[in-house]
């Protein structure tokens, strides 16, 4: 009978002891995730204080990221979207930390993983917003050079040119954030390829004239030609 | 019938001879091919419930020339803007809705004042601003024309003739302001009457010839609140926010283009809108506080113009505009009298002198503070300061129509 009373009180008796060598990890992990959200807001608040003052959404509505935003159906300040978005990654990284505090080898994994995983995310970031700019300005210096020189398809172009930077960026985050490599190498490639192939059959075949008179013009043109007035609108 | 006597420096078409609808519409559905008229429409919700709105919507249910409407919903919540989208439907024409009350109109503004672009308080200018701005970041029509949604007496002529004088390719108007006569039982329209052009002649008689004067005093109905533009004209264009918004854009076409280039049109043989209180022992309502601002107003324009106003100046305009107001109240009297119409002299003086107070309130504030309201800056600098704002007033609308 004592037997039988053990064995139902010895598993008990180890999984109590199993508990309390777990509740210090689960308070630790409760104390972390308290102290992480309470950062996390106070983070969010300085920052969004410190955005205003600087006034990043001024700043964010003429380089174009409010645009970029409305696009996405996000209709807040900047300010307020970034300081959301830096709370939710602090609590995110909060909670990684407190599953870790658990000591469960299969979270330990996890958290590993991620924590491993961030620096890609913050790359992933950095192209994104730096890409966007780059392509905002190369598209608008093109807009302007093409509408200077006379050319008719100026915006059509400067559109294309943004297009096609805004898709080479977009390979690059992906591409850093190590989703299907493989597929996004190759679709880029192929799509980027196929516009080079397109392009230079459009010109070679279908231009042909227009290239040769266009050579012949540059080689004809006299260098002691009077000056013009280059001055011309958009 | 009217005359056809030309009033002023600026031209003026007359209702002449036998209407005929059907002639301006083809005419103007031709001309749309060239030069595409957008209406837009201020309007409250409370207007959809009243008497005006039912009979405006039906009218434009005929309309077949307008490219676009677009409607700026103010004092709206979100089921109210759905009922005004199903009371719409009816209409042919593309129409979009401005929910001015929703969260992305409201972000739009935010953005605008965040820049330092102030667009003042909500209301008829605001809203009619705004809608031009989206007429203009769509680039789909030529031409913009707008009245008001209170107009019991509306018919579509009103509006074919109102849009014929810009939308036509030959004749070469960047601006045309309607005009008609107040007239019920009795003359209505006591703050034209009474005020603006009693006020404008006498600040004549003070300060001698004038452009800006003798292009205020061409108009027949300047507080009218319907008028038809070119979008350019709508884009270079700076509007009063306040209740000085019809003067104050006519002070705007007249520094901006050639008195040639403006007419004005007669629209409608009768016309009939909500009335306003007189509210004389309040500044800050009713009739009073509309003409403080439209005094204001004036009074900025002809500052911004070189013209001095002194304390002397003030005090002999208060009592050469009394003269004025009293001996054309007698030129009304005797008009009312063989026209058969009531004519009530008390209440007509009683509203010359609350119009007499308003104006030394005007002066008053015009000389503690010359730059007074400011105007809603236009749309070109606008999208100088913040170059997306167009593809935002665009994907705000278009996300709120969905």
């Amino acid at each position: 009978m004592e037997d039988f009373f053990n064995l139902i009180l010895e598993p008990l008796k180890e999984l109590f002891l199993k508990f309390k060598a777990f509740v210090p990890n689960l308070l630790a992990m409760l104390v972390i995730l308290l102290v992480g959200i309470i950062f996390a807001r106070i983070v969010k608040l300085v920052l969004v204080k410190f955005l205003t003052a600087i006034k990043f959404d001024s700043w964010s509505d003429r380089m174009g990221f409010t645009k970029l935003m409305r696009k996405g159906d996000l209709w807040a300040k900047p300010s307020a979207i970034l300081g959301e978005i830096v709370f939710w990654l602090l609590i995110i990284v909060t909670l990684m930390t407190g599953l870790n505090a658990l000591q469960i080898p299969a979270v330990n994994n996890l958290a590993s993983e991620f924590f491993s995983y961030m620096p890609r995310i913050f790359s992933a970031a950095i192209i994104l917003i730096v890409g966007y700019l780059l392509s905002g300005f190369i598209s608008r210096t093109v807009l302007i050079t093409a509408a200077n020189s006379g050319f008719h398809y100026a915006k059509l172009l400067a559109k294309a040119v943004n297009t096609l930077l805004m898709v080479l960026i977009l390979a690059m985050v992906m591409e850093q954030l190590q989703i299907a490599p493989s597929i996004v190498l190759a679709a880029f490639s192929i799509i980027f390829g196929g516009i080079v192939i397109a392009l230079s059959i459009a010109f070679g075949v279908g231009g042909i004239d227009a290239a040769r008179r266009m050579i012949e013009k540059e080689a004809s043109a006299k260098p002691d030609e009077e000056p013009k007035d280059e001055i011309e609108h958009i | 019938m009217s005359d056809f006597y030309q009033t002023g420096i600026i031209t003026t078409l007359h209702q002449l001879g036998k209407p005929s609808l059907e002639r301006l519409e083809a005419d103007l559905l031709r001309f749309s091919k060239v030069k595409p008229v957008a209406l837009v429409l201020p309007a409250l919700y409370s207007e959809f419930e009243g008497p005006a709105m039912p009979v405006i919507l039906q009218e434009l249910t005929k309309v077949k020339y307008l490219n676009e409407i677009v409607l700026t919903l103010d004092q709206a919540s979100k089921e109210q803007l759905l009922r005004v989208r199903e009371l719409m439907a009816p209409i042919p024409t593309e129409v979009r809705i401005i929910h001015n009350n929703g969260k992305r109109i409201t972000e739009v503004y935010e953005t605008l004042a965040r820049n330092g672009l102030d667009v003042g308080q909500p209301g008829k200018g605001r809203s009619a601003w705004l809608a031009y701005g989206y007429v203009l970041a769509r680039r789909r029509s030529a031409v913009i024309a707008l009245h008001d949604c209170d107009i019991v007496t509306y018919n579509r002529e009103l509006l074919a003739r109102l849009c014929y004088p810009v939308a036509c390719p030959t004749m070469d108007y960047v601006f045309c302001k309607g005009y008609y006569s107040r007239i019920s039982n009795k003359m209505n329209g006591r703050v034209t009457r009474l005020l603006v052009t009693p006020l404008v002649r006498s600040l004549q008689q003070l300060v001698g010839h004038h452009e800006f004067l003798m292009f205020l005093d061409s108009f027949r109905y300047p507080l009218a609140g319907e008028f038809c533009m070119t979008s350019d004209l709508a884009r270079v264009n700076r509007i009063p926010w306040d209740w000085g918004l019809e003067v104050g854009s006519l002070a705007e076409v007249h520094r901006n283009y050639s008195p040639q280039r403006v007419c004005q049109v007669d629209i409608a043989a009768t016309y009939e809108h909500k009335h306003q209180a007189l509210s004389s022992d309040d500044a800050g309502k009713g009739l009073m506080k509309m003409v403080v601002d439209i005094c204001k107003s004036i009074f900025r324009t002809l500052g911004s113009e070189g013209v001095v106003f002194s304390d002397g100046l003030f005090h002999s305009l208060l009592v050469t505009y009394l003269r004025q107001a009293e001996d054309t109240l007698l030129k009304y009297e005797a008009d009312a009298t063989i026209n058969g119409l009531d004519f009530d002299r008390h209440e007509e003086a009683k509203a010359v002198e609350t119009f007499t107070k308003a104006i030394a309130l005007a002066a008053q504030a015009f000389t503690d503070n010359p730059m007074g309201t400011p105007l809603i800056p236009n749309w070109n600098r606008v999208t100088s300061a913040i170059p997306d704002i167009f593809e935002m007033l665009k994907m705000a609308v278009e996300e709120d129509s969905k």
